[in-house]
C-alpha cells in the first residue's frame, strides 16, 4: 500500500545527493563571502539598535566574539552539508544558526535568505547524506540507494511554489504597463558594452518585464514535464546569469541554479555521481546494489502531516497582503516571505521629531546616530521598521529624561518612478501605535499613482 | 572501520582549522575603488574631466597660495602679511567647498575628508596644547578636530587684528603658534596635491571612474552621487545651518550660533554660497552630457512636471536663498534671522528630491554599505 504511493514509493536517492552537494556548497561560498565582506561587522556588531521581527523582540545578538564563531560554526556546517559528513547535526545547526541572524535584524532579510532558511529547515527531514557522502566512510552501513519520494518531491514544490508566486507578483501595472523598475534599472546599464544602447530602450524594458513574469510562471511546469525539461533548466541558466550581470543580487542566482538541478531524472543524477566518481578514481561498488531506506510508517506519517501543514503555509503567506487595504509595494503590509523578487525601485527620506509635551519643545532626530546608514535607508521605505525606530527613540528619549516623549515623523517615498509622495501620517504619535499580527497601519498615507502611461 | 573513523575525524579538524584559518586572514577590502568595467559613459568624462579634475587643480593651487602666504607671514610677521594670508585662507577655503562633496576614491584613500579637513566646531584646546608645545601629528587621528580650515579659522581671527598678529609675534609661544600654522597650510597643500595628481596622473583615478558605468555600489555613479548627497544632506544641512539654528537640540537653549562653519572669520555665508553653486555646477555643467541629462532621459516626473527642471529651479533658489543670508552667519542665527530658516527649508526641499527623487530615478541606493539585493 504504502510503497506504491505517490509520495512514499521508493526512488533513487541520487537526486538529493547532489541537491545536498551542490546547494551546500553555494551555502558555504555564501556564507564565508559573507565574513570576508566584513558583514558580521556592519550588520551585527557596528549597529547599536536592531530591528527584530514581530515577536521575536527578545532576540539579541552575540557579543562580537561569539558573532562571528557563529558564522564560522555556519560555514562548517554549510560544509559539512556539501560533504555530508556529520549531516545530521549539520543540518539543524546551520538551520539554527542561520534562522537566529536573519531574526536579528530586518534590515538584512532578502528572499533569497528566505530562500535559505527555509530549504535548510527541509533538509534536516531528509537522508541526503546516506549516498555519496564522506558519512559512509565514516559508517558504511548508512548507504542506501532508495528512498520515498516525498523526500525529493518536497524541494522541487518547494522550487515551484517560489516561481510560481514570484510570477504572480509581477502581474501588476507597474511591472506589465510602465515596466517599472526594470525602466530604471536597465537604462542605467546603458554603457555596458555591446548591449548597452539595446538595454536603455523602452520597449527592451518592456520585453524584459514580460518575458520575465512568464518565465517565472511557465517554469515549474517546463522544468517538471520530461520533454521540456532540458530547455526549462536552459532558460534557468540563461534567466539567472542574466539577471547575475545585469543586477546587484548576490547569490540569488547562483542558488536557483544549483538547487533547479533536483528536477533532472535519477538516471541524469546517477550518471552525474558516478562521473564525480571516476575524477576520483573511486569504484562503482555502490550502483549495483539496492538498499531501500527502512521506514517507520508512523513517523513518515507524522513528518508527512507536518510538512502538508508547512506546505499549506507556505500557499497562504504569499497571499496574506489581501488582509491589507492599500498597495502592497507602497505598504508593504504582506510583502515579505512571498517570493515578491526585484519589483520595486523604492526610496525614502524620514525626518523624524520628538516632542517633550511637558515644555512643548520640539525638536529633530539625528538618526545618524542611533542607526547606521544601511539601516536607515531600508527603515525609511518600510512603516513596520518607522515604528520600531519610534519605539527605539521613545525608549532613549525616556532615558534622557523626557517621560512621554511624542515621535512624529515627517516621510517621502518614491516608488517605482512616482516621485516623492508623504508617505505617513506625520501628525500620528509612532509611540502610541503597536505592530500587530495582520492589523493594518492605518497612519500610513495611501498611494495616488500621478504617472502617465508613456 | 576504525581506521576509516579516525581518518574522517582527522579531516574534519583540517577543514575547521581551515575555515577558521580563511575567514580570520580576510582583510577588509573595502576599497572605494570602483572595479574597472567596459565601455565609458561620456556623462562620467564629463563630470570627471570637466568637473572633477578641475576642481581638484583648483583646490591644490589655492592650498599652495595659502601654504605660501602662511611661510611669508611666518618669515616677516606684519599686519600686511597677516591680511595676504587671511585672504589666501578665505580663497581656499571657497574651492574646499567646490570638493568637499567628492569624498571618494584618492580624496577618502588619503584622508582628505570632511572629518580631517573640515571638522568644525575647531577642538580649541588641543590646538593651543599643540602651539605650547605638547606633541602631535599634524594628520593624526587624535587630531582630526584641530587641522584643516577650522583650525586655521581659529588661529588667524579668533583674536581681532592686533591680538590676532601678537600671537605669532610678542607671545611667548609664537614659534609654536608659526611651527603650528605651517603644519597645518602644509599638510593641506600635501593632500591636496597628491589627490590632484592621483585623479590625472599615478594611478590615473580618471581612467577608472570613467569606465566603472552603471549604478551598482562601487560603480562611479554611485559613489559620486553617494558623496554629493551625503555633503549636502549631512555637512551642509545638519553641520552648516541644522545644528547651528538648533534643530537637534532639546533643551530650552538649542541654537549654537557658534557651531557655524568659519565662525571666526564670519565666512560662513559666503562659504555656504560657494558650496551651493558648486553642487549646481556639478548638476548642470557639461550639456549634453551633464548629470541633469542623466535625469532628463529617465522621463523621471515631479509633480506633474520633469524631475529635472524641478531639481534646476531648486539649485537657483538655493543660490538666491544663500545669497540672502546674513553677511554673519552667527549673529544672524543669535537674532533669528528669517532668511535662515527660510533657507533651510529650501535646502531640505533639495534634500528630498536629490535622496528620494533623483536616487530613485537613477536607480542608485543612497548608502554607504556594499549589499547584495534582491
Amino acid at each position: 500500500m504504502m510503497g506504491t504511493n505517490f509520495l512514499t514509493r521508493y526512488r533513487h536517492i541520487a537526486p538529493l545527493a547532489v541537491f545536498r552537494i551542490a546547494f551546500g556548497a553555494v551555502l558555504f561560498y555564501s556564507t564565508v563571502r559573507f565574513i570576508a565582506k566584513g558583514w558580521v561587522y556592519d550588520f551585527y556588531i557596528k549597529p547599536k539598535f536592531h530591528f527584530p521581527f514581530f515577536g521575536f523582540e527578545w532576540l539579541h545578538p552575540l557579543e562580537s566574539g561569539y558573532m562571528y564563531a557563529l558564522y564560522v560554526m555556519m560555514a562548517i556546517a554549510a560544509l559539512f552539508i556539501c560533504l555530508g559528513l556529520f549531516y545530521r547535526l549539520a543540518t539543524p545547526v546551520f538551520f539554527l544558526c542561520f534562522c537566529y541572524a536573519e531574526l536579528l535584524d530586518k534590515t538584512y532579510y532578502l528572499n533569497h535568505y528566505y530562500l535559505v532558511t527555509i530549504i535548510s529547515f527541509l533538509l534536516i527531514f531528509v537522508p541526503a547524506n546516506r549516498y555519496f557522502s564522506i558519512d559512509l566512510l565514516r559508517e558504511p552501513s548508512l548507504e542506501i540507494t532508495q528512498v520515498p519520494a516525498w523526500t525529493i518531491w518536497i524541494f522541487k514544490l518547494q522550487l515551484c511554489i517560489i516561481y510560481f508566486f514570484a510570477g504572480l507578483s509581477k502581474l501588476t501595472s507597474d511591472w506589465l504597463l510602465h515596466a517599472m523598475p526594470l525602466k530604471i534599472w536597465l537604462l542605467a546599464k546603458a554603457n555596458v558594452p555591446l548591449i548597452g544602447p539595446l538595454l536603455a530602450q523602452s520597449w527592451t524594458a518592456y520585453f524584459f518585464s514580460w518575458a520575465g513574469a512568464l518565465f517565472d510562471l511557465s517554469i515549474p511546469f517546463l522544468l517538471l514535464n520530461k520533454s521540456t525539461r532540458t530547455i526549462g533548466y536552459l532558460l534557468v541558466l540563461i534567466f539567472h546569469s542574466l539577471t547575475a550581470v545585469l543586477f546587484q543580487i548576490g547569490m540569488f542566482p547562483y542558488l536557483m541554479i544549483s538547487a533547479t538541478l533536483i528536477f533532472f531524472s535519477e538516471n541524469f543524477h546517477v550518471l552525474l555521481i558516478n562521473k564525480i566518481r571516476s575524477l576520483f578514481n573511486a569504484s562503482h561498488e555502490s550502483s549495483s546494489r539496492i538498499i531501500f531506506l527502512p521506514v517507520h510508517p508512523n513517523r513518515q506519517k507524522l513528518i508527512l502531516g507536518l510538512l502538508t501543514v508547512y506546505f499549506f503555509i507556505q500557499l497562504l503567506m504569499p497571499a496574506r497582503f489581501l488582509l491589507y487595504p492599500g498597495k502592497l509595494l507602497w505598504t508593504e503590509e504582506g510583502y515579505r516571505f512571498s517570493w515578491r523578487v526585484m519589483l520595486m525601485e523604492k526610496s525614502g527620506a524620514a525626518f523624524f521629531y520628538i516632542k517633550d509635551p511637558a515644555s512643548g519643545r520640539k525638536f529633530e532626530v539625528n538618526t545618524a546616530n542611533f542607526l547606521t546608514a544601511y539601516q536607515e535607508r531600508m527603515m525609511e521605505t518600510q512603516p513596520d521598521m518607522m515604528l520600531q525606530y519610534a519605539h527605539i527613540l521613545q525608549r532613549e528619549y525616556q532615558k534622557q529624561g523626557i517621560q512621554n516623549p511624542e515621535v512624529t515623523v515627517q516621510s517621502y517615498v518614491s516608488l517605482n518612478g512616482s516621485g516623492s509622495m508623504l508617505y505617513i501620517d506625520s501628525t500620528v504619535n509612532l509611540a502610541n501605535e503597536k505592530e500587530s499580527w495582520f492589523g493594518h497601519k492605518s497612519w500610513i498615507l495611501p498611494f495616488t499613482d500621478k504617472r502617465k502611461l508613456r | 572501520m576504525k581506521r576509516n573513523r579516525i581518518l574522517i575525524s582527522l579531516l574534519s579538524i583540517v577543514v575547521c582549522t581551515t575555515i577558521i584559518l580563511i575567514s580570520c586572514s580576510k582583510s577588509n577590502n573595502n576599497s572605494s575603488t570602483p572595479p574597472p568595467a567596459g565601455n565609458s559613459d561620456p556623462v562620467l568624462t564629463n563630470l570627471g574631466a570637466n568637473i572633477i579634475v578641475p576642481a581638484y587643480q583648483q583646490f591644490a593651487t589655492d592650498a599652495t597660495n595659502l601654504n605660501n602666504a602662511a611661510t611669508a607671514f611666518v618669515n616677516a610677521p606684519t599686519a600686511n602679511s597677516l591680511s595676504d594670508l587671511r585672504n589666501a585662507f578665505k580663497v581656499a577655503y571657497k574651492s574646499w567647498a567646490a570638493v568637499s562633496e567628492f569624498e571618494f576614491g584618492p580624496a577618502a584613500d588619503l584622508f582628505m575628508t570632511t572629518h580631517f579637513t573640515n571638522a568644525f566646531p575647531t577642538d580649541t584646546v588641543t590646538i593651543n596644547n599643540n602651539i605650547n608645545g605638547a606633541s602631535y601629528a599634524i594628520d593624526g587621528l587624535g587630531n582630526y578636530a584641530a587641522q584643516g580650515f577650522p583650525a586655521l579659522d581659529f588661529m588667524l581671527f579668533a583674536y581681532g587684528d592686533d591680538a590676532s598678529l601678537a600671537r605669532f609675534t610678542t607671545n611667548a609661544n609664537s614659534n609654536g603658534a608659526k611651527q603650528y600654522l605651517t603644519a597645518l597650510t602644509g599638510s593641506l597643500k600635501d593632500k591636496s596635491g597628491k589627490v590632484s595628481s592621483a585623479w590625472t596622473s599615478g594611478q590615473n583615478y580618471l581612467d577608472k571612474f570613467e569606465k566603472a558605468t552603471g549604478v551598482n555600489a562601487g560603480s562611479s555613479l554611485s559613489l559620486l552621487v553617494n558623496a554629493f548627497v551625503l555633503d549636502f544632506d549631512v555637512n551642509l544641512q545638519n553641520y552648516k545651518i541644522g545644528i547651528p539654528i538648533g534643530i537637534y537640540g532639546p533643551s530650552t537653549l538649542p541654537k549654537s550660533p557658534a557651531k557655524v562653519e568659519g565662525y571666526y572669520s564670519g565666512t560662513s555665508s559666503e562659504l555656504l554660497i560657494a558650496q551651493v553653486q558648486a553642487l549646481q555646477h556639478l548638476y548642470t555643467s557639461g550639456a549634453p552630457n551633464a548629470l541633469a541629462d542623466k535625469v532628463a532621459a529617465t522621463n523621471a516626473q515631479k509633480n506633474g512636471g520633469s524631475l529635472n527642471d524641478a531639481i534646476k529651479s531648486q539649485w537657483a533658489t538655493l543660490v538666491s536663498k544663500m545669497q540672502a543670508l546674513p553677511e554673519s552667519l552667527s549673529t544672524g542665527i543669535t537674532m533669528d534671522d528669517p532668511t535662515i530658516t527660510d533657507a533651510f527649508t529650501e535646502v531640505r526641499k533639495m534634500t528630498v528630491l536629490l535622496k528620494v527623487d533623483m536616487s530613485s530615478a537613477l536607480g542608485i541606493k543612497i548608502s554607504f554599505q556594499d549589499d547584495d539585493g534582491d
